[in-house]
């Protein structure tokens, strides 16, 4: 159960970094990087590469397997050649970007090279040349392996290194609690919670969803000193379908009776993620869309067709914003000319074959519309049969999930809280 | 580290070896805080990561490692790792450093320096390292211990049998009791590697430590927990209550925030769960599993595709998880085909009469989209559905022939291979539509469609009216066409000339088809066929009418299922690479060890009999299987063999638990009858009476043959190949 290792590639398929593949020859990294390059080469759409790439070895090794993850223009790849979890791989390479993140904020092929050394002390620590994942709580890895920017301010302030700055301290992994650092200390006392929820549907041509799921994200960022214990109480809990947790949460407690009880690692960290089922609304246990989309026409001619679209908002208090509609025009389409009412915009992008109508903000119960053609080379174009449609809404939730009540132990002050509400939503409408 | 963070893309640049000599060399005077030569070495392991070979630069790096700094010690270290097995010759230099490291005040250097030793596997540091690494495996230190557990797994990889002598293995058991639980975790970890060797010790555990490692699951990292849940595949429970307690400690892990956790809570669950008794237990698992699978689905596409195939496999063996969670499959347009192709083997899976109608729109749906493969598959499903679901056949032919009507040509012909299944599956029900798919035969180009087409017209020439107009026409180019084509045209002629002996183009034809094949073709199938059809018609055309026109045995959807024993034994391996490639992963990984369920009297009595035993060191040979068309008659007479082939005998129905075709083991006795201990309703398929001993064989035969060596996502389980 251990994977191979790991390595980054740039935007053109070249390595960036790589952990030391030890157990293995030189060729290996190699093999893998060129065959996820050759697959990627040969698919006609990059995305669509088996995630599990299987990679036939040379004549002295065995097969094996490429995990691979696109995070932006980079791409995360992590060889296995026993027979190892893929998710263990990807669950790693996941963490690794969170901690690359963590670390640098933006993660770019530039930002990679310039802090190279960060990032293979981070190798060096997470992941051991066996490929067991070692250390990887943001937390305790910040007491080994310094962030550059707490580096140069460090350094800049005090005008010292190495080992006599504070963060090499000699007693690394000294808190009894993995997940959080020793000794926190703040002079305001606060915790921040936002509730992110995404809608996620397919609706039919009807008007109907099909499937339509939320998934809900409790983001926290924790500035409390000492080890502070929490008692969260969250009112409208019993909607949450399956819940998972953040390795701090007494899963026994929540198990008990829905209360998230734990002591929060320090920083940013993401407290929990949910599946949002109503229990009475509807028979089918579907979250309504918060809009309708009237096809009107959609007609396809020969090399072309017409359409006109009528976008209407469901919701009666909040706008819809950044709502950006999207069809892929099929293969051959060439170009369209829209009208679109309102200040929304459109555009035809000639790379993808995507028509896109943007709505910064649509009011509450107000219809956008939009109506136009398109042409194609092709005879008869065969356009995607669905819409997709992204939307946020602000201080909205979907389950209106709040928080009742914190409690702190363990420490004497009282903490500020603060709860933001987000959703977002990303639908598929037929027509 | 540096003080100019976000500088360090200079250092990218090729050095050569002199210059860093000298450098090196030079920085050693007026180095105040060692900045100097951190700053060579920093642009050295610069070098390295970019391939250039540093190694010439051994005995100057090896200098730096007296200087107290840990970040230079950090990189000299990589510097080692890097180079210390091509430089044995001189790695002697380096042993002095090494002892004085294990024995230094910062725990973080003593475990750095067994950890660099034990990457080095050559015999004199290996001599260094049992003795420093014996005082490790005992540190106060936490940190030191946990890193010492991995190292003795890397001394065991170079060396297995200093590693026995040394009592290393007696040592990473008693760290399993420690009382830091990443540590245990470590030792757990290290154990399983070395259980995993063929040539290791075998790793097993007993009900005490496997509930001395639970209780440290709590405290341990999430991939602590992998590997402690993990391990737990070596326990084999002796009473049902065992496993049942065991399973509840366990269950809580599944709300776990890390994917691969989650998997392998559910892959102990399903494991636990042959050695259980308690049927309400059991449905409650079953119901919590559902949910977290469906969560791992909110993940990218890659965690997505990974669950996909796991739930596949676990829905084969327990039906009632998501159940009703068909729409969670439902396919989204931007889904990679990946991700859509798994996503419509489930949907199928879990299609039963209550949601085909819902199935059969998105099916519909989804032929109508732009992807030939997908769009395909998806008119696959239909016709498959029709045949799973009797209920549902009625809406499928009618969908499939709206969707013959579109025209487009990769739609018609997958419609008409599945729709000639479906007439095999309900005889003389559907053959009103016949007129319909003749209309379209100019449509059909490739062979496998084109094949169809012509049983279609051969075997219910009776009813077609200008049905030797059309052979005329499929014939025109007979020398030309694919075997499968020629053998189906063969056939059908003759078909043809019995049902409608007075027509003379049919005798002509026949007559024609026939010389062609015996004399003009290559293809020893062909023509060996044609000889027996020619001699068959010349002496008693009666006889022949009765072998070419035999009663078909019906087609089912069970043979695409897998088989019982070979399905409890992939999902011991549920969650890694077998399960994504639906193949015992010994069959393609070199020095994996199978696993099999374990005997025990809590065994349940149905999985005991399906148990496919390992087969150590039996790799199945590299041979290349060659997809050449054979005759379809005496075509390997496997037990599951996707259907029909008229040679087969017919199979039994399959009824649940039909305990009649069920090998009696002597073990059965003491518990309730054949029926499965589990007593599972969901269990709707009866074991292949020839339970056979490679699991292999089953798999090929459940996945539609593919090559033996070389595993690869089985994207196509639908097909019915059938003559």
């Amino acid at each position: 159960m251990a994977i191979d290792g790991l390595i980054i590639l740039d935007a053109t398929g070249r390595p960036i970094i790589q952990s030391g593949f030890r157990s293995s020859t030189a060729a290996y990294p190699l093999l893998h990087i060129d065959a996820l390059n050759h697959a990627i080469a040969k698919s006609p759409r990059p995305d669509d590469v088996d995630p599990v790439l299987y990679v036939s070895g040379a004549s002295t090794e065995g097969s094996s397997a490429c995990c691979h993850v696109k995070y932006g223009e980079l791409r995360f790849l992590s060889p296995v050649s026993g027979d190892v979890d893929p998710l263990y791989a990807f669950a790693f390479l996941q963490t690794f970007v969170d901690i690359l993140h963590e670390y640098f904020g933006s993660i770019s092929a530039d930002t990679l090279k310039d802090n190279f050394d960060v990032v293979y002390q981070l190798l060096e620590e997470t992941l051991d040349a066996g490929g067991h994942p070692l250390t990887t709580s943001p937390n305790a890895l910040r007491d080994i392996v310094l962030p550059p920017s707490l580096l140069t301010k460090v350094l800049s302030v005090a005008g010292v290194s190495g080992l006599a700055s504070p963060s090499a301290n000699s007693h690394p992994f000294a808190s009894p609690i993995p997940w959080r650092k020793a000794g926190v200390r703040y002079n305001n006392n606060e915790i921040y919670f936002d509730v992110v929820e995404a809608l996620e549907a397919i609706v039919n041509k009807n008007g109907t969803p099909a499937v339509s799921t939320v998934w809900g994200r409790v983001d926290c960022n924790c500035k409390l000193s000492g080890t502070p214990d929490l008692l969260l109480t969250l009112s409208n809990s019993h909607n949450l379908n399956d819940a998972s947790f953040h390795p701090c949460v007494r899963l026994q407690r929540w198990g008990r009776d829905r209360t998230l009880s734990f002591v929060p690692p320090d920083g940013h960290f993401k407290l929990m993620e949910y599946r949002y089922a109503p229990a009475s609304t509807t028979s089918q246990h579907q979250v309504s869309v918060p809009f309708a989309l009237r096809v009107a026409t959609m007609n396809i001619d020969e090399n072309g067709g017409t359409f006109d679209l009528a976008l209407t908002s469901r919701l009666t208090t909040r706008p819809l914003e950044n709502v950006y509609i999207d069809l892929f025009l099929g293969e051959g389409a060439s170009g369209a000319s829209c009208v679109v009412s309102h200040n929304a915009s459109w555009n035809f992008d000639p790379k993808s074959l995507n028509l896109h109508w943007g709505i910064k903000s649509l009011p509450p119960s107000s219809t956008f519309s939009l109506r136009g053609s398109f042409t194609s080379s092709m005879k008869t174009p065969r356009p995607a049969r669905a819409f997709r449609i992204r939307f946020e809404i602000i201080q909205h939730s979907f389950s209106a999930l709040k928080i009742e009540q914190l409690k702190l132990t363990g420490e004497m002050y009282k903490p500020y809280k603060g709860m933001r509400g987000k959703s977002t939503g990303d639908v598929e409408w037929r027509w | 580290m540096s003080g100019q963070g976000g500088q360090d893309a200079k250092f990218f640049q090729r050095g050569k070896i002199q210059e860093f000599r000298a450098e090196l060399h030079a920085a050693e005077s007026k180095d105040k805080k060692f900045q100097k030569r951190k700053i060579v070495l920093k642009k050295i392991v610069a070098n390295i990561t970019m391939g250039n070979d540093m190694s010439a630069l051994f005995t100057d790096v090896v200098n730096c490692l007296a200087i107290p700094s840990l970040e230079i010690k950090k990189m000299v270290y990589l510097f080692l790792v890097s180079y210390g097995r091509a430089k044995a010759d001189q790695i002697h230099l380096v042993i002095p450093s090494f002892l004085q490291d294990c024995s230094d005040r910062n725990p973080l250097i003593r475990a750095l320096a067994i950890r660099t030793m034990s990457y080095i596997p050559i015999p004199v540091v290996l001599e260094s390292l049992t003795d420093q690494l014996r005082h490790c495996l005992k540190d106060r230190d936490p940190y030191v211990r946990k890193t010492a557990a991995i190292c003795v797994a890397k001394l065991y990889t170079a060396d297995p049998r200093k590693a026995e002598r040394g009592g290393f293995v007696e040592m990473l058991r008693d760290l399993m009791l420690d009382t830091n639980a990443t540590v245990v975790s470590n030792a757990v970890a290290a154990l399983s590697e070395i259980g995993d060797r063929q040539d290791g010790v075998i790793f097993k555990l007993n009900l005490t430590v496997a509930n001395k490692l639970l209780a440290a699951l709590p405290e341990s990292s999430e991939w602590g927990q992998i590997y402690i849940l993990d391990s737990l595949l070596r326990y084999v429970p002796e009473k049902h209550e065992d496993a049942e307690l065991m399973a509840e400690r366990v269950i809580v892990q599944l709300q776990h925030a890390n994917s691969a956790v989650v998997l392998t809570t559910i892959k102990i669950l399903l494991y636990l769960m042959n050695y259980m008794e308690n049927r309400r237990l059991i449905d409650y698992i079953c119901k919590k599993m559902g949910p977290p699978l469906v969560t791992l689905l909110s993940s990218g596409p890659e965690v997505q595709y990974v669950a996909l195939r796991n739930i596949l496999l676990i829905i084969q063996r327990r039906p009632s998880v998501l159940k009703n969670d068909v729409k969670v499959f439902f396919c989204k347009y931007n889904d990679p085909i990946y991700v859509k192709l798994a996503k419509l083997e489930i949907m199928y899976r879990l299609a039963r009469e209550e949601n085909a109608r819902e199935v059969l729109a998105e099916l519909q749906e989804y032929a109508s989209e732009v992807d030939v493969d997908f769009v395909r598959k998806a008119v696959r499903s239909i016709g498959r559905l029709a045949i799973k679901v009797q209920p549902a056949a009625d809406s499928c032919i009618q969908a499939l022939l709206n969707l013959v009507e579109t025209k487009v040509s990769y739609v018609v012909q997958e419609a008409v291979i599945v729709i000639k299944d479906i007439f095999r599956r309900y005889p003389g029900k559907y053959e009103g539509i016949i007129p319909t798919l003749c209309e379209h035969l100019d449509v059909l180009d490739e062979p496998e469609s084109k094949a169809a087409m012509i049983w279609i017209v051969g075997q219910f020439a009776n009813r077609i009216d200008n049905a030797d107009d059309l052979m005329d026409d499929l014939t025109y180019n007979f020398l030309d066409e694919p075997t499968e084509v020629q053998l189906a045209l063969l056939t059908a002629a003759v078909k043809l000339f019995i049902f409608k002996a007075q027509s003379d183009t049919s005798k002509a034809l026949v007559h024609k088809v026939l010389k062609w094949a015996t004399e003009e073709v290559d293809n020893p199938d062909l023509r060996d066929r044609g000889f027996i059809y020619w001699r068959l018609l010349a002496i008693n055309p009666a006889v022949a009418g009765e072998v070419v026109l035999a009663e078909k045995p019906a087609i089912t959807t069970d043979a695409d299922r897998m088989d019982r024993g070979a399905l409890d034994q992939l999902l011991l391996h549920t969650g890694t690479l077998g399960s994504i490639y639906h193949k015992n992963p010994e069959t393609f990984i070199r020095n994996a060890t199978g696993k099999a369920l374990a005997d025990s009297p809590a065994l349940n009595a149905f999985s005991r009999q399906v148990i496919v035993p390992i087969t150590r060191n039996n790799l199945p040979p590299s041979a290349i299987n060659i997809p050449g068309p054979g005759p379809p008659g005496p075509r390997k007479p496997e037990p599951a063999a996707p259907i029909d082939t008229a040679a087969l005998p017919p199979r039994p129905p399959p009824t649940s638990g039909s305990s009649s075709v069920l090998i009696d083991t002597s073990g059965t006795s003491e518990h309730e009858t054949t029926e499965d201990g589990d007593g599972e309703a969901e269990d709707e398929f009866a074991p292949t009476p020839t339970a056979s001993a490679d699991p292999y064989e089953n798999l090929d035969n459940a996945f539609g043959g593919y090559l033996a060596d070389e595993p690869r996502p089985q994207m196509n389980d639908l097909l019915f190949r059938a003559f």
